[in-house]
This record gives structure tokens, sequence and C-alpha cells, in this order.
């Protein structure tokens, strides 16, 4: 006995409950109703989106987009409403992210990697009054069909590397540098082909290791490949990946190092040379005032050291006063150039590859199709171009 | 025994109501604890789950974004609701769908453009369901034959799986992979043909992937299968009383081997499905990413291990899922989406305990414990 009143009690308690419950979800639909009811546009300010791939503090690529999104913000003031998402996955979702970004009223979207292109390209199908900018695609230069508000832009960031590598060749004692990679891809190739031209251009007898770390950004991995570069006898490092990681490996050995998208040279400044960055945000900032003009035009875009967009984070003090000298003396010559003008290296001289072909003869320009689609490795790299 | 501690009973009774109320009680405490992490970072708690409820339920084409994403934890939901169920922990959903996308997109690109699209969509479910099967197989074999434990095993298959699919797009020339156009710049996986990709069932302003609806009828077989079969009162009896069921002449080893390939076989229909109706290639690195394997372990839990419930569960994660990309940016860390969906699965997991139990005082009195006597 005992247990029919509290029963009921508690019977009341649930329908308590209950009415709170369903009072709580009919207030949070009117204020979701509310809500989209008032945004609609707004004025003269245009409405901005960044999608990214990683977090917005990763220390590389996706933190150096981020400093692009906010050069932007600056420069335009109540001109421009930017937004981004991250973490977000290469995969179905990112038609998701899209569609809420239009739906929140953007009208500029850009997608900061490769694996967001195909969603890209059908959202600006679907969509023909926004326009979508692509980070690092493809499609135009290899004279795929896409919509015309759909844009792509990149830039030469294998000129930056040209000038990381007459340092690498400088500081190398025993002529053998690792470079420790993520993908076998035309992109990641053409770097370390220009890192590797770049340290034979002041060192004749310099080689260059490569090993492949199959992952963007992955410490664990990025640190065991870079001792495998010191096991097998490389006295400089150069880690083309989104972690420092292999900046600890290169401390703990005493050995110069270069980084890769961004400047570590605060925590490692005992090893720190320099390393090859991207500018985004001046760029973005072009496109968004064509926007505001009503000029905006696809431009597949690709930027060099002249106009800013390709450059070098600080050099670390271990950096030789006569090797600071030489680079700079190529940066200058890539700034002297036409603003769009990249890779005044690569025909210096007849290029081979590793077997001994000819792949590029002196005097010959290579267009953004030869850069885009360059699947070998120059004389005196090891390790496959097939990954 | 302490005189200022509390300890939990096991319920006595069980009134009609409490199964329903604790998880509805539970989600809403969630929501109260929420609002406050909120207020704490400064949203504003109610506009936050206006948003959440607009844009994952309310706007238009919202339901479907919230399906695409419910699928998969739908098929990995039901992989670990099916496993749980008798007491093999199967962690490797994540591992069993990605070879079902595999297996699934392997028969797609091979039957090509001239298979017609049913008989495609068909053998790609057949295929996902043996290559998830397959390798579900595994831990179940491995722990009816050796004791193994399952959750390492199943746990350590799922690396291998990883490193088979990033193995078949990015380090070798295989069948799966794209070697003309763009894809000779970047690995990726060859487009599946355009007959085989899975159908979507429009009704109206929503629009249904075939995915979703065939996860929706297996479960409802899953919960014949499990109620009303031999087979299913012989896995209630394995899960529930092992030794019971080896008096009982049943054989547990046997039941654990045809359960681990279900489990497997359903997360394999997953990696199929997610191939077939949204990803249409096999993209090592967005399966990765997306960690819809793991995932499936909460819905699986949040559901009690009911397949019905798993797919109302798998809505309501994937429409969280879902709201929670339009909730990201600059003044909202992706990480409070995580936060939220923890909280939920914490309050959720807490009020099961609160069903199944109840909190008293430990300093026992004569009344409590004659009301425990005559209950």
């Amino acid at each position: 006995m005992g247990s029919q009143p509290s029963n009921t009690r508690r019977r009341l308690r649930f329908a308590g409950v209950a009415a709170v419950a369903v009072l709580a979800v009919v207030s949070l639909v009117a204020t979701a109703c509310s809500k989209s009811s008032s945004s609609g546009s707004s004025g003269g300010t245009i409405k901005a989106a960044w999608i990214y791939v990683g977090p917005v503090n990763d220390g590389g690529w996706t933190q150096a987009h981020d400093a692009g999104r906010k050069y932007v913000e600056t420069k335009l003031g109540a001109k421009v409403k930017t937004t981004y998402k991250e973490n977000v996955p290469e995969g179905p979702e990112v038609a998701q992210v899209i569609n809420d970004l239009i739906k929140d009223g953007n009208t500029v979207i850009f997608a900061t990697s490769y694996g967001f292109k195909d969603a890209m390209q059908a959202a600006a199908t679907a969509n023909p009054k926004v326009k979508f900018e692509m980070a690092t695609g493809d499609s135009i230069t290899l004279g795929q069909k896409v919509a015309s508000n759909y844009n792509e832009f990149y830039g030469a960031g294998e000129d930056a590397l040209y000038v990381t590598g007459i340092a690498a060749g400088k500081a190398t004692k025993n002529n053998t540098i690792g470079v420790s990679a993520p993908f076998a891809i035309p992109e990641v190739i053409r770097g370390i082909n220009a890192f590797t031209l770049g340290a034979q251009s002041v060192n004749p007898a310099a080689k260059v290791n490569v090993v492949w770390t199959k992952t963007w950004f992955d410490p664990a991995v990025e640190r065991k490949s870079a001792e495998s570069l010191v096991a097998a006898g490389a006295d400089v490092i150069f880690s083309h990946q989104d972690s420092p990681s292999a900046g600890e490996v290169a401390k703990a050995n005493n050995l110069p190092w270069f980084g890769y998208d961004s400047d570590q040279s605060g925590s490692y400044a005992s090893v720190w040379q320099t390393a090859g960055t991207y500018n985004w945000g001046p760029f973005e900032l072009s496109e968004l005032n064509k926007v505001i003009d009503g000029t905006w035009k696809q431009n597949n875009y690709y930027g060099t050291i002249a106009d800013n967009f390709a450059g070098l984070a600080p050099y670390g003090s271990t950096v030789a006063a006569g090797t600071k000298t030489l680079m700079d003396a190529e940066i200058t010559k890539a700034k002297a150039g036409k603003a769009d003008a990249f890779g005044w290296y690569w025909g210096l001289a007849d290029r081979q590859d590793q077997d001994g072909k000819t792949v590029i003869t002196k005097g010959q320009t290579l267009t953004m199709k030869d850069l885009y689609t360059m699947s070998y490795f120059v004389k005196g790299t090891t390790g496959s171009p097939k990954g | 025994m302490s005189r200022f501690g509390f300890r939990l009973e096991p319920r006595s009774y069980l009134p009609k109501w409490l199964p329903w109320a604790v998880p509805v009680g539970s989600f809403l405490a969630a929501l109260l604890v929420g609002a406050i992490v909120l207020f704490a970072t400064g949203q504003n708690a109610l506009s936050v789950y206006g948003r959440i409820l607009d844009r994952a339920f309310l706007s238009e084409g919202a339901f479907t974004g919230t399906l695409i994403s419910a699928t998969p934890l739908l098929f990995t939901g039901l992989c670990a609701a099916v496993a749980f169920r008798i007491g093999f922990f199967n962690i490797g959903g994540e591992g069993q769908f990605v070879m079902g996308a595999i297996f699934g997109s392997g028969i797609a690109l091979k039957l090509g453009v001239d298979a017609p699209g049913i008989v495609s969509v068909a053998a790609m479910v057949v295929f996902g369901a043996v290559g998830g099967g397959l390798w579900g197989l595994i831990p179940g074999i491995l722990k009816a034959r050796f004791r193994t434990n399952e959750i390492i095993t199943s746990l350590m298959l799922n690396y291998v799986a990883a490193v088979i699919a990033t193995y078949l797009i990015f380090d070798s020339n295989s069948f799966w992979r794209e070697l003309t156009g763009s894809g000779a710049v970047f690995p990726k996986g060859k487009i599946l043909p355009t007959g085989s990709w899975w159908p979507n069932l429009d009704f109206g302003s929503i629009v249904v992937p075939f995915g979703f609806v065939l996860g929706m009828v297996i479960a409802a077989w899953l919960y014949v299968l499990q109620r009303k079969t031999r087979f299913g009162f012989e896995m209630r009896v394995v899960g529930g009383a092992p030794t019971t069921a080896r008096y009982a002449g049943m054989k547990p080893a046997r039941i654990v081997v045809a359960v681990a390939a279900l489990s497997g076989a359903l997360a394999g229909i997953g990696g199929a499905a997610d191939i077939g109706n949204f990803r249409h290639v096999l993209d090592p690195k967005g399966l990765q990413q997306s960690g819809f394997g793991y995932a499936g372990i909460v819905v699986a839990a949040l559901a009690r291990l009911n397949p019905v419930a798993v797919v109302f569960v798998a809505v309501l994660l994937g429409g969280i899922t879902n709201a929670g990309y339009a909730l990201r940016g600059p003044d909202f860390p992706s990480g409070l989406v995580g936060v939220l969906q923890g909280l939920i699965l914490f309050c959720t997991l807490g009020g099961e305990v609160l069903a199944r139990y109840r909190i008293t005082r430990s300093v026992r009195t004569p009344m409590n414990a004659s009301a425990l006597e005559s209950a």
C-alpha cells in the first residue's frame, strides 16, 4: 500500500514536465520563425563565407586562410560581413554546408580544400547568383566545363620553395637534405622540384631524399618520417606538412629545419630557417571589391611572389648572412618581373628527371598546365614521384 | 555505510510511462544544461536552439539534409544495437562501414554504365553487406573460437580497413582509382556510373534517400527477428544469460558468429548506401573524417539497442549534425556543437540509470526496508 497515492503524484509530476516541454518547444519554434523572418538582405553589405577543412588554429593551412578572411574584414569594414565553417569534412556534408551558407544570405563563398571542388561546382550551377571561389582548384586550367559564376585561385608556392631551397643547399654539410612530404601529387611534386633546383643552384652536389607521410596533418606520423630522414643521414630537414612536429626532431638533433605554411620561428628558434607561405587576403579582397562593383568575372588566378601572394616566413637567426643575400636577390628578381610571372628558374638550364631524361629545355617557360600535371622528380632526388 | 551517502536501488516496479518519460526528460535536461553552457560562452540559448530546430527540421530542404546525415548513422546504429544486444561489443562498425563502401563501389564500377540501375543498386546492397559482413566475421570467429576480446580486435580492424581504402585511392593504381582527367592531378576515386546512383524518393517538399528507406525496412525486420523468431529468442538468451543458453542446448558460439556477421553486414550496407546515395565515389579521407561507425555506437546506446528506436535517434542526431554546420562560425566554435551533442548523450545515459534504479539515502530506515519488502 502507499504506492497508489505516490503513483498518482508521479503521474501529475510527469504531466507537469510534459507541459513545460511542450511550452519550451513552442517558444523555440516561435523564436525560430521570428528569426528567419527578420533575416533578410541587409542594405549595402555583402555577405561572404569561408569553408575550412581544419580548425582555424591549426598552425598552418587553415590558419593562413582565416588570416585572409580577417584581412578582408579589416579592409572592407562595414561593406562586408564574413563568416566561416571550420572542420568541414570533404564529403557530401560540404553540399549541406554550402546550402546553409546560401540560406544565411552569403553571396560569395570561398572553399579552401581541394576535396570541396565537386560540391562547389554543383552548387555554382544550382545557384547562378552566388559567386563560388575555389582555392587550389584545377578544373579551369585543365579545360573542364564549369559554370561562369565559379572561379579557381591558387599561386606559385613553388617559387617560394625555390628560394627556400637556396638556404637548404647552403646549410647542408654532407649534401643530404631530407624532405617529409604528404602526397605524391603535382602540387607537392612541383614544390619539391623547385626546392631541389634552388638547393642545386648554390650547391650542385646537394641531394634531396623524399619520404611520403600520406597525410596532410598527423603530427605523430610527420615526426616519425623526420626521424627516418635523420637516421638515413639527412643533416637538413624540410617538412612540407601542416604541423610543426618535424621541427621537434630537428630541435632534438640540432639540425636546420624548414617549415611550411606558417612562421614557427618562435617555438623553434634554434633550428628555424624559413618557410614558404601563402598570403590569401589581397586576392580575396580584390575579388570582393569586384563583386561590390559588379565587375566580377571568372579569372583562374595564379598568384606570384611579385604580387605578394607567395612569400617567405621570416628567416631564422642561424641563416648565414651570405645566404640571406642570395635569397633576397632571387626575391628581388621575382618582384622585378611582371606581377603574373612565375617560375623564372625552371628553364635556366636543361633539366633532367631521375632517369636522366630531359624534361625541361633551357629557355622553356612552364605553363600552369605543365605545373598542374607535373609528375616527375628532377635529378638529384631520391624517392618515387608515384608515392 | 556512510551516513550521508546515496545509493542506487534497483526499481521494484516500472510505471508504464517511465520508459518514455526518461528519454524525453533527459533530452530536456540536456537542453537545460546546454543552455547554461551556451549562456556561459556568450550565446543566446533560445536563438541557438531555434536555429537548430529551423535548420534541422523546419526550413526548406532542411529535413532532407537531416535524412542525409541520418542515413549512415541509422545503419551503424543498427550494427551496434544488434551486436550489443547479445553482449558482443562490436566497436568495428567504422571498418565494416568502410569495407561495405569498398565492396559496394567496386561492384557498381564493375557493372559499369550498361547495367540497369535496379541491378546495380541491388548488387551494391548485396556486396556492401558481404564486405561489411566478412569484416565483422573476423572478430566474431576470433571471439567464438579463441575467446579474444572483440572490443580490441574489431577496433584494430577499423584501422586496417582505413589503410586498405587509403591504399586503393592514394597508394596504388587500383580499379577504384580515377587515373584520367583531374584524377591524374590528385588521387581520387572513379565516380560511379550515374545509373548506379541510389534514387531519392520525392514526397513534395521532402526528399527521402532510398538508403534511409532501406534502413527503416531493415530496422523493422530486425525488430521482428529479435521479438518473434527462434533465432531472436536465442539471441536474447545468449545476451542475457550465456550459461542458461548452454544448458538449454543452444550454441552461443554459433550465435555470436552469426550476429557478428549480421552486425558487420548492416554497417556494410550503410557504407554502400553512403556511396550509392551521396558520395558516388570511394573517398577514404571523407569516410575517415566522418566517423560514422563510432557515432553509431552512440545512436545504439541512446536507442537502448531497440532497432526501431534507432531510426528515430538517427534522425535526431542527424538533425543536430546537420544543424551543427549551420551553427558553426566565427562566434560559434565547432567544438561547442560537439559539447551540445555530448550533453545529450550524457544526460540520456544518466537518465537510463534513473529509469532502472532509484536513488535512496544510504541510511536505511525501517520504513524504507519494509516498503522494499512489500513491493
